[in-house]
Formats: structure tokens, C-alpha cells, sequence
């Protein structure tokens, strides 16, 4: 299974990387901080603003976790061994898409009490369907992002261009996620917004279909 | 393949030329003769200008999109010089679109800009399509072809959401279908050939030049390789 060896890699690399993570995990919270003093301190609708906060502060830094682990693979050298291996472009691509999946979701479970907290919103009950929302995004997220990234390598001011293309890219997975996590936090009725859980899983087929198709392509452009 | 351009060609584009302006000219003129809609006056002209240039976009795009999977899969330059000569026209005509649009929506709406689907859709992808030129001028030219090839081949993906905006979210302000008189109907369909063969004129300059830039490329390498040949002989 060389994706599961892809993967462990990774996130062996982003453990060890603690002042990575820290910086990551200081950003995301000061941005919910700063999206929650600017629509408080009275909140007009709570459930809204919560989930607009939570996802957008998840989406800016998502980007600093996608350029970074392509980043520790320059620097470790890992990137070319990995593709003088032989190995399956795909799995390789699956491997990575795991590895980031698995970073956003632990940001995106540090943002999730907070935005709690801070906006005064859900409950217990509400957990098992934004958890649910947040599978679908996040698969989309790295999917798409680890794509884009992959793509972005060996350009200058990555990060930007990363940002410039990616975010438009995924604007029917944020709408999605901000307007489920809003209806699951008590917004408004889940029936009305259901069809978005359709439109996320296109995003998430289609990020990975294109993967399929092109990762080969993009590791060619890369070298 | 060769970097000569054909002789046909060259023939051929002046006559296209002709063609693109002679049609462009009528169909301002069926636009100053086409009736004058009862509610929104003169100011509803603007649609037979801007939906030819939203279709000509969406065509210039699925063009960059063949041209992108024609590369990957046989390597030849000219398929990427199509598919950065299509793009880059294509984002002309989005550009008229995104101005047209607010001019538009001013007079019907009452707001230059409104997060309408097709409007929000259609900003995403003339951001994205214009986040390729910027990618494709910073390149090397090592990997510039297949990035170039790739993003294309990606950033169709766009492209049914746009023209699925209006059915798949509520709040639409742009019709499903629209009604128009037979005198109306004419003036938009001489409109869109119009802009049609004005994107082939300008897609075909656009095309000349990668290929002069091709062909000059090559003669840069064959220069350089025959002085590094001299330099060794010495």
C-alpha cells in the first residue's frame, strides 16, 4: 500500500515540524478571533456569522498547510526520491491527499470549540451533521488542494497564485459547507439546504477524478 | 512539425478579417434597427452584445480545454499555442461580458453589482482564466506547456457551473429561457456570428503570433547550438 507509506511520511514530517504546526494552529485561531470581534460583539445572526468564521479562517489556512508540505518535501528531499521510486503517481497523490486531509482536520477540530465558544453556538446534537459537512469539504480541500499545490510547486510567490486559483476553484464546496454548518447549527430548516451535500460530493468526485487524470502530468511538469 | 506558417493561411486570414468586420458593422447596425423594448428602453441593446460575448467566452474555453488534452496527449507546441491564443482571446470577450453585465444590471436591477449565481459564477471563472495568463508568463519554458496544458484541462471545470448557475441556485436574476420577437431573435443571431467570426479573426492573430514566437525560439536554439559547434572547432 505505497499511498499509506506516502501518507505516514507526511505526517511524520508535519509532527516533527512543531513550530509549523504551532504557527498554523496561532494563525487559524487568530483569524476566528478577528472574524468574531468584527461581526460582534452582538451578534446579529450567530449561526451564520459562526459558520462563514469557521470556514473561511479553515480555507486561509488550509493554504499555509498545502505549500508547506510540498515545502518540507523540497527540503527533505523526499519529493524526488518519491518519484525516482517508480511508484504510482496516483497512489502518491492519494497518499499526500490523506496527509492533508488529516492536517485540516485536526485545524479544523481547533476551530470548531472555538467558533463554538466565541459565537455561542451549537450543541451535541448538532455534532454527528457538522462533522459530516466538514468530511465532505475537507476531502474536496485536499483533493483540489494538494492538486493545485502539486501544480504550484516550482513557482514564485506560490502561496499567492495558490490562493488566486484555488479559492475561486472551491467556492460551491465553501458555499456548501457555510450554509450546511449553518443550517445544522440551528440557521435554518437542513431540508432547504440538503441539495448543497450533492454539490460538495461533485466537487469531491471531480477534484479526484482530475488527480487521476493529471497527476502524472503535473509531476512530469514539476521535474 | 514545421514553424513555417502555411501559405493558405496567410491567404485566408485577410478574407476573415473582411469578414469579422463587415459582420461586426451590421450587426451594430441591426442593434441601432432593432426595436426598442417597451420597459427597459434602449439600455436592453446591451444584451446583443453581451450575451454573444458570454458564448464566444464559453467557446474560446472549451477550446483552450480541447487544445489542453490534444496537448498531454501528443506533446506538439502548436496545440498549446492554441490553447494560449484561445485563452487569452477568451479572456477579452469575458472581460466585455463583466463590463456589459454591470451596465446592465444598473439600469434593470438597480445595482452595478449584485451576488447573483451567474454573476458570482462568471467572476470566479474570469478570475481563474485570468490567474492562468499571470501562471503562464512566469513559467519556464520547460514546464510552461504542460502547466499551461493542465490548467486549461482544470479550469473547465468551471465552466457547466456557470451555465448551470441558474437552475441549480435559487435567487437567479438571469432567465432560464427567454422570450424575444422574431425582429429581436434576428439581431442577437447576427450578433452572435458576428462575435463568432470576431473571435476567429482575433484568435487567429493571436495564434501568428506563438507561432512567430515558435519560430523565432528555434532559430535562437539553432543559432546558439551553431556558435557553441564554431567555439568548439576553434
Amino acid at each position: 500500500m505505497i499511498f499509506l507509506v506516502v501518507m505516514r511520511k507526511d505526517l511524520k514530517l508535519f509532527v516533527r515540524d512543531a513550530k509549523f504546526l504551532a504557527t498554523l494552529g496561532l494563525f487559524s485561531a487568530s483569524l476566528v478571533l478577528i472574524l468574531s470581534v468584527a461581526f460582534g460583539p452582538i451578534f446579529a445572526q450567530p449561526a451564520r456569522e459562526a459558520a462563514a468564521t469557521v470556514w473561511a479562517a479553515l480555507f486561509f489556512a488550509g493554504v499555509l498547510g498545502l505549500t508547506r508540505s510540498l515545502e518540507l518535501e523540497g527540503e527533505s528531499g523526499a519529493g524526488d526520491a518519491l518519484r525516482l521510486s517508480g511508484a504510482d503517481p496516483f497512489s502518491l497523490y492519494i497518499g499526500k491527499t490523506l496527509a492533508n486531509f488529516a492536517l485540516l482536520a485536526a485545524v479544523f477540530l481547533l476551530l470548531l470549540p472555538l467558533t463554538a465558544v466565541f459565537f455561542d453556538v451549537g450543541t451535541l446534537r448538532a455534532l454527528p451533521g457538522v462533522l459530516g459537512v466538514a468530511a465532505l469539504a475537507l476531502i474536496g480541500y485536499s483533493a483540489w488542494g494538494t492538486l493545485f499545490a502539486a501544480l504550484a510547486r516550482g513557482l514564485q510567490a506560490r502561496e499567492l497564485l495558490l490562493s488566486v486559483l484555488l479559492f475561486p476553484s472551491l467556492v460551491p464546496l465553501w458555499i456548501g459547507a457555510v450554509k450546511l454548518t449553518h443550517a445544522y447549527w440551528g440557521g435554518a430548516p437542513v431540508d432547504e439546504v440538503k441539495d448543497w451535500v450533492k454539490v460538495m460530493a461533485v466537487m469531491d468526485v471531480l477534484g479526484l477524478a482530475l488527480a487521476a487524470w493529471l497527476y502524472e502530468a503535473v509531476q512530469e511538469a514539476a521535474e | 512539425m514545421t514553424t513555417e506558417i502555411p501559405v493558405w493561411w496567410s491567404r485566408g486570414a485577410r478574407w476573415l478579417w473582411i469578414a469579422a468586420i463587415a459582420l461586426v458593422l451590421c450587426s451594430f447596425w441591426l442593434v441601432v434597427r432593432a426595436p426598442v423594448e417597451a420597459i427597459m428602453g434602449p439600455v436592453q441593446k446591451i444584451v446583443y452584445v453581451h450575451v454573444p460575448s458570454a458564448i464566444v467566452t464559453l467557446l474560446a474555453f472549451g477550446v483552450t480545454f480541447a487544445a489542453g488534452i490534444a496537448y498531454l496527449s501528443t506533446k506538439q507546441w502548436i496545440w498549446d499555442a492554441i490553447g494560449a491564443a484561445s485563452c487569452e482571446v477568451g479572456l477579452v470577450f469575458a472581460t466585455v461580458v463583466m463590463i456589459t453585465g454591470p451596465l446592465w444590471a444598473r439600469s434593470a436591477w438597480n445595482t452595478w453589482w449584485t451576488w447573483e449565481p451567474r454573476l458570482t459564477t462568471f467572476l470566479i471563472l474570469w478570475i481563474l482564466y485570468a490567474g492562468y495568463q499571470v501562471i503562464r508568463s512566469s513559467l519556464k519554458s520547460g514546464s510552461k506547456r504542460t502547466i499551461s496544458a493542465i490548467m486549461g484541462i482544470v479550469f473547465f471545470a468551471n465552466l457547466p457551473v456557470v451555465w448551470k448557475s441558474v437552475e441549480w441556485w435559487r435567487g437567479s436574476l438571469h432567465p432560464k429561457n427567454v422570450t424575444m420577437s422574431p425582429d429581436m431573435r434576428q439581431v442577437l443571431l447576427v450578433g452572435m456570428a458576428a462575435w463568432f467570426v470576431f473571435y476567429l479573426a482575433t484568435f487567429e492573430r493571436r495564434l501568428r503570433l506563438e507561432w512567430i514566437r515558435e519560430a523565432r525560439s528555434r532559430e535562437g536554439h539553432a543559432t546558439a547550438d551553431s556558435a557553441f559547434l564554431e567555439a568548439r572547432v576553434r
